[in-house]
């Protein structure tokens, strides 16, 4: 641990010799996020709410959703990228040293400009709740976002772990990504009740983002959920979280270097 | 005819990537399908005091997902700024085609390959799951023709001109994240462009970004006289080809050789 926060440190001195492009990239990163949001807030200025979920309502879950997924973008640049390592063969290094490939990658490199999202994130989800306070659930909901905000990262990360597992075999993993994390995380700003059968049976099995935020939602915004939906969804998460990282074990064995 | 021998070979370089495209495209209809939801649920019940029947806004968003790959995902940048950070933009601007062409015909002929493995798939699938509209009127599939063009011929200068500004920033991320922000959001991707709050609505309706979604899918619909729907972004398309080819010319006299 004592390890990882002193390359994080110096992943952060290095970034700050360019302040200006760093603020500008932070910047510009999270905009596209918060305009999205705009765009829904303009939607339902004219529209009041998407089956019965307010804007501020669907707030609470965007703001949990995007902030955990830009987390994830964050401190798990490399696993995102993980691509690079079987292109141009550098998995090899990793393997040969002390350390496990996955710490290894974890504490390489922050990528310290997808922290905008994270505060924009932040920012929809604390506005959405300063609207929100006369819920009888209001501190129950307060109280639970930082369990929700680590489950979401647990299932981000998960996720890209499960793809980046996928390079062992196919090299390539962006096309996949769309698919298996863009599409998803976007999925679930929204309520998931929304979709149709077989995209709500995905999200909540092979990609589970419903249990990132809708589903412990429904007890916290009183969209008759029960009680018992805050300690069901974290320990799914962890569930998922043991399945991709048993893939990825997995992928390590079957991995074939290109080496000479 | 260079620029038609450029726009071949980048047609038939991408035919290499054409499994992995295809995955891609699920992605893409999962997005499709999300924002098809995220409508149904605004606009149950509320269909009288919308301009859009739920099925019209289906279809709309089902149009947007095909458009988005002819219009608005082109190549970061169109590959100028690598080529300006390894100096071998002053090869390319040597050579006796203008440089404008030679960068804009190369992306033209991938655009015209995601045509035959993007848009088309796209189209095919939401046309058997929630049916493609198919204009009445033999001269919508010409006009229609026209619009997408435009709106490509937007969408290549936007990106031409952002990759082009690399000659004087050298950094294009926080511009490329801006001008994506822009297309999304003023393009029409999400939300029909009418049907914004007032005074952002006329702003976004005169604004280029218009021209990539909105404009052809009304065309293609047949919710907008022809005319109405080709006026704006015939002028931007216009307009930014010339921009574009004044500021070459500024580029071309700026750039400096080294060496000897």
């Amino acid at each position: 641990m004592k390890l990882y926060f002193t390359l994080v440190g110096a992943s952060i001195r290095a970034r700050m010799q360019y302040k200006f492009n760093f603020l500008f990239s932070t910047f510009s990163y999270g905009l596209i996020m918060v305009t999205d949001f705009l765009m829904l807030a303009a939607i339902l200025l004219r529209f009041d709410d998407i089956r019965g979920w307010s804007i501020y309502e669907v707030g609470v879950l965007y703001g949990i959703s995007s902030a955990s997924m830009s987390l994830y973008r964050v401190v798990a640049a490399e696993i995102h990228d993980f691509e690079r390592y079987m292109v141009e063969g550098e998995f090899d290094s990793l393997l040969i040293r002390p350390v496990s490939p996955l710490t290894l990658l974890l504490s390489r490199n922050l990528d310290l400009n997808r922290i905008g999202g994270v505060v924009q994130g932040l920012s929809i989800l604390g506005i959405s709740l300063s609207h929100l306070t006369a819920l009888p659930t209001f501190f129950w909901l307060l109280w639970y976002l930082p369990v929700a905000l680590g489950t979401g990262l647990i299932i981000s990360v998960s996720l890209g772990l499960m793809t980046a597992t996928l390079a062992f075999w196919t090299h390539r993993i962006r096309e996949f990504q769309v698919f298996t994390l863009y599409a998803p995380t976007n999925a679930a700003n929204y309520p998931v009740s929304i979709y149709p059968g077989w995209l709500k049976w995905i999200f909540f099995t092979v990609l589970p983002v419903a249990f990132m935020n809708y589903l412990p939602a429904t007890f916290l915004l009183q969209k008759g959920g029960e009680w018992y939906l805050l300690v069901v969804s974290p320990m799914a998460a962890l569930l998922f979280a043991g399945v991709a990282f048993s893939f990825w074990r997995f992928g390590i064995r079957h991995y074939h270097s290109t080496g000479s | 005819m260079v620029c038609l021998e450029l726009f071949k070979k980048s047609f038939s370089r991408h035919l290499q990537y054409r499994a992995a495209h295809l995955i891609n495209n699920i992605g893409s209809l999962v997005f499709g399908f999300m924002y098809i939801a995220i409508w149904q649920g605004v606009l149950e019940g509320k269909e009288h005091s919308s301009p859009y029947s739920v099925t019209e806004m289906t279809h709309y968003m089902a149009a947007t997902q095909s458009l988005l790959m002819l219009s608005v995902f082109l190549t970061v940048g169109l590959d100028i700024p690598p080529a300006v950070r390894n100096g071998s933009i002053s090869l390319q601007m040597a050579r006796p085609v203008h440089y404008f062409l030679y960068v804009t015909s190369q992306e033209a002929g991938r655009l015209f390959y995601n045509l035959f493995f993007r848009s088309l798939p796209i189209a095919l699938v939401f046309a058997v799951t929630v049916g493609y509209p198919l204009p009445d009127d033999p001269s919508t599939w010409l006009w229609g023709a026209v619009s997408v063009t435009l709106g490509v011929l937007i969408g290549l200068n936007l990106f031409y001109l952002i990759g082009i500004s690399s000659c004087w920033t050298l950094e294009i991320s926080g511009a490329h994240f801006i001008n994506m922000t822009l297309m999304f959001a003023l393009g029409g991707q999400m939300v029909p462009l009418d049907l914004l709050p007032s005074p952002l609505a006329g702003i976004a309706l005169h604004f280029p970004f218009s021209g990539l979604i909105y404009y052809p899918v009304m065309v293609w619909l047949e919710k907008l006289p022809v005319v109405e729907a080709l006026i704006v972004p015939l002028f931007w398309g216009v307009l930014l080809t010339l921009f574009n080819l004044w500021l070459t010319g500024w580029a071309r006299r700026k750039l400096e050789v080294q060496g000897g």
